[in-house]
């Protein structure tokens, strides 16, 4: 029994300390994934001698976390109400824009693109729409404008299905679950997305991604660091490739 | 404060209790008074719902569910509707996710059943379907009840594979759990702490209710 309790103890101790190294913890909102994992980091990494790690989630649950009192040092958001919240509320500095996304429509039929967005909206043969969370998910908000601005919003509504994310709404349009899915540009560069087509939607207002640093910040030079990094033009060409201005 | 989510997460756990038994029942019996080739692999078939994660499941039945997956295609040919993003879709997703919960007791009710019943069953001339309706279901109807109610309990609470193949829809598949969860991410707190509280004693009775099934069962 002592034994066993023992070899647990030191388990327990020997465990974590791998994961203690890191010099700069991201609170990173999920779309903005494969950029950081595939180029963002590693170049980071590369430049400056610091390791990074980065917890990758909605913007409302990272939110949630840090309102909560989670250490991260910088929160990069999909929106810019969390940060701007984030500001206001006293718990990090003034936010920044980092990156700016698109709204596109995708389809796993290439002769829906064909047409255009609008047309392939209201195609009798389109029986589901994928759509995020207008609520929750900025990319769901944009679209649902761009719906609402052509005056399509009503009509299409019994054919909306609603995920979670950005990347469900993308999922159950790549599964053919969904016939057509209002989804990132940044999806488009991914596997998955180059098997089908897009169309951009024009009347989708950007979403504007910002990101701040948080005043409990354990590393608050690294993350000035890194957020300088962020705007710089070696991410510039970065963000052209997956999608982003 | 909209009330349709926790509604439409007791007419799914009701359809789901309803229906389970007849996808159960006939596995249990195989599973308790079968013998044949391949028992432990239809053993291990029927609990891997309950070994995956809830959306690994659920992708895979988005995948099967869908249009182009065997089982959307073939619904969609018979009712011109799509299968994933219905009722009937995330019922039937609930019935596959929960067939281990409810296999799992009706069997032990099955096996604890006294054998002799069936032997004299058997010299008396009863056919095994006979048997299995006459014998079988009325001596282990506890553990019929407990099984359903189970499910019943299970699909209040469903959240991961009716994320999957739901798509949140207002008033057909957007349940109590994912409700609270978007509830949640809105940050409208009220609305989730509302729903959650309201589910907590329905799902308290519903627990009770199994116990004293439990305990009464033969």
């Amino acid at each position: 029994m002592k034994r066993i309790a023992a070899f647990v103890l030191a388990l327990a101790l020997l465990l974590p300390s791998g994961a203690m190294a890191a010099d700069l913890l991201i609170a990173q909102a999920a779309n903005y994934t494969t950029i950081m994992q595939e180029e963002i980091i590693p170049a980071f990494e590369k430049a400056t001698g610091l390791t990074v790690q980065a917890t990758y989630a909605s913007t409302g649950k990272l939110y949630g976390q840090i309102v909560s009192g989670a250490p991260f040092d910088m929160l990069l958001a999909a929106d810019e109400s969390r940060p701007e919240k984030l500001h206001a509320d006293g718990l990090a500095h003034t936010p920044f824009v980092y990156a700016t996304g698109q709204v596109v429509l995708w389809s796993l039929d290439k002769k829906l693109c064909s047409k255009g967005w609008k047309s392939a909206v209201q195609d009798p043969g389109v029986k589901k729409i994928s759509i995020a969370n207008t609520e929750t998910a900025p990319y769901g908000t944009s679209a649902m404008q761009a719906l609402q601005a052509t005056g399509m919003w009503e009509a299409a509504q019994p054919r909306l299905v609603f995920g979670q994310s950005i990347t469900q709404a993308f999922q159950f349009a790549f599964t053919g679950a969904a016939d057509v899915g209002f989804i990132a540009y940044s999806s488009v560069f991914t596997e998955e997305g180059k098997k089908g087509c897009f169309v951009v939607v024009d009347e989708a207002p950007p979403v504007v991604q910002s990101g701040c640093i948080l005043k409990n910040a354990p590393n608050p030079d690294a993350a000035a660091r890194f957020a300088e990094f962020l705007v710089s033009p070696e991410v510039q060409a970065m963000k052209l490739k997956y999608g982003y201005k | 404060m909209d009330w349709t989510p926790l509604l439409l997460s007791a007419k799914l756990a009701f359809w789901a209790m309803a229906l389970i038994p007849i996808a159960a029942a006939p596995l249990a019996y195989l599973l308790a008074f079968g013998r044949f080739r391949g028992k432990s692999v239809l053993d291990a078939i029927v609990a891997l719902p309950m070994v995956l994660p809830p959306t690994v499941l659920g992708f895979g039945l988005l995948m099967v569910m869908g249009p182009r997956g065997v089982a959307g295609a073939a619904w969609e040919e018979l009712t011109g509707g799509r299968l994933v993003f219905s009722f009937a879709g995330i019922l039937i997703a609930s019935l596959i996710f929960n067939l281990p919960f409810a296999v799992q007791p009706l069997r032990a009710s099955f096996e604890k059943m006294d054998s002799r019943l069936l032997e004299s069953a058997a010299i008396l001339g009863l056919s095994p379907a006979a048997a299995f309706f006459r014998i079988i279901l009325p001596n282990c109807i506890g553990g019929l009840a407990a099984s359903s109610i189970l499910v019943f309990a299970h699909s209040l609470g469903e959240f991961g594979v009716i994320l999957m193949v739901g798509g949140s829809i207002p008033g057909k598949t957007q349940v109590a759990s994912i409700a609270i969860f978007e509830a949640v991410e809105a940050m409208r707190f009220n609305d989730a702490f509302l729903m959650s509280a309201t589910l907590i004693p329905v799902s308290f009775a519903v627990l009770m209710i199994i116990n004293k099934l439990n305990a009464r069962r033969p």
